[in-house]
């Protein structure tokens, strides 16, 4: 691996991928709205994404690995969110409200 | 520059800039009350997050993080939110669970893997510090996704095809509904 790429080394990019995941975790737990969790899905995603394409460019060999699979992370990101969005719409078009923990159709 | 005896390179300033967006706006995501503020910042937060791909020499994720995330995924959530406009009303102040112990939660896992990133040993056999810009191109991705990943390139555009009927099938109006 590259000690360091343009002076900044691979864990400054690690450690904001930990930031930014660890954000994340936290408001998955604290939003009640399910538009709100889809918002903290994302940044964990960008998470894992920023964490890929700094170990693929660190690596001393040149490898497209990282960035190649961080391009099918953000098509499966886009996908969720279309999916899930859709989802919240409809949610809404039957309960008038998206709050996560009153969304009990599917409760027994 | 020097500050405390210490080289900074413009690029360091530059990471930390990027890095300060990209975080703060994060912060703002998850703690803005009003929903579609929040969706706002996480555009801002995207685009920070595109900023450190140009910094880690991928030109092309750059671009697509842009036009994927900051043009498709931000503007299909905001356009969600004005859809189920009660939503916006919805805030952190009515979290039910316990905010405290979410932080708690959060704040030990990035401490755990703070303590991991800092502590790891990377193989530094590096002689040439100088990034290698042969192969980390458009037409490197371009290669890589046409010849060893082929198969989930094409398994990804069966996905699309799928999410594409998917979501209109879910999000129709129910015609015995209406």
């Amino acid at each position: 691996m590259h000690e360091s790429l343009y002076g900044i080394p691979v864990s400054w990019y690690l450690t904001v991928g930990a930031m930014l995941f660890c954000i994340g975790l936290f408001g998955m737990m604290i939003r009640r709205s399910a538009i709100g969790m889809l918002l903290s899905i994302e940044l964990m995603l960008n998470a894992a994404n920023i964490n890929l394409v700094a170990f693929g460019s660190y690596l001393k060999l040149p490898t497209i690995a990282g960035q190649a699979f961080t391009v099918f992370v953000i098509t499966l990101a886009a996908a969720e969110a279309a999916i899930g969005l859709a989802i919240v719409i409809n949610i809404y078009r039957l309960e008038q409200h998206i709050d996560a923990d009153k969304i009990t159709a599917m409760k027994l | 520059m020097h500050i405390l005896g210490h080289m900074i390179t413009g690029y360091q300033v530059a990471f930390v800039a990027l890095a300060g967006i990209t975080v703060g706006a994060a912060v703002g995501v998850v703690l803005m009350p009003n929903i579609l503020r929040a969706a706002l910042l996480l555009g801002a937060t995207l685009v920070g997050v595109a900023g450190l791909f140009v910094l880690m020499n991928a030109p092309f994720l750059a671009a697509v993080q842009i036009m994927v995330y900051v043009g498709g995924i931000t503007t299909m959530i905001i356009l969600a939110i004005f859809l189920s406009n009660r939503v916006m009303k919805i805030g952190f102040s009515q979290a039910i669970y316990n905010p405290i112990l979410a932080a708690g939660a959060a704040g030990t896992m990035f401490l755990f893997l703070f303590v991991t990133v800092v502590n790891s040993v990377w193989i530094k056999n590096a002689v040439n510090l100088e990034p290698n810009k042969s192969g980390v191109g458009v037409e490197a991705v371009a290669a890589a996704l046409l010849q060893p990943y082929v198969f989930p390139f094409e398994l990804a555009s069966v996905v699309l095809l799928a999410v594409l009927v998917g979501a209109v099938v879910i999000a129709k109006e129910d015609p015995h509904d209406a």
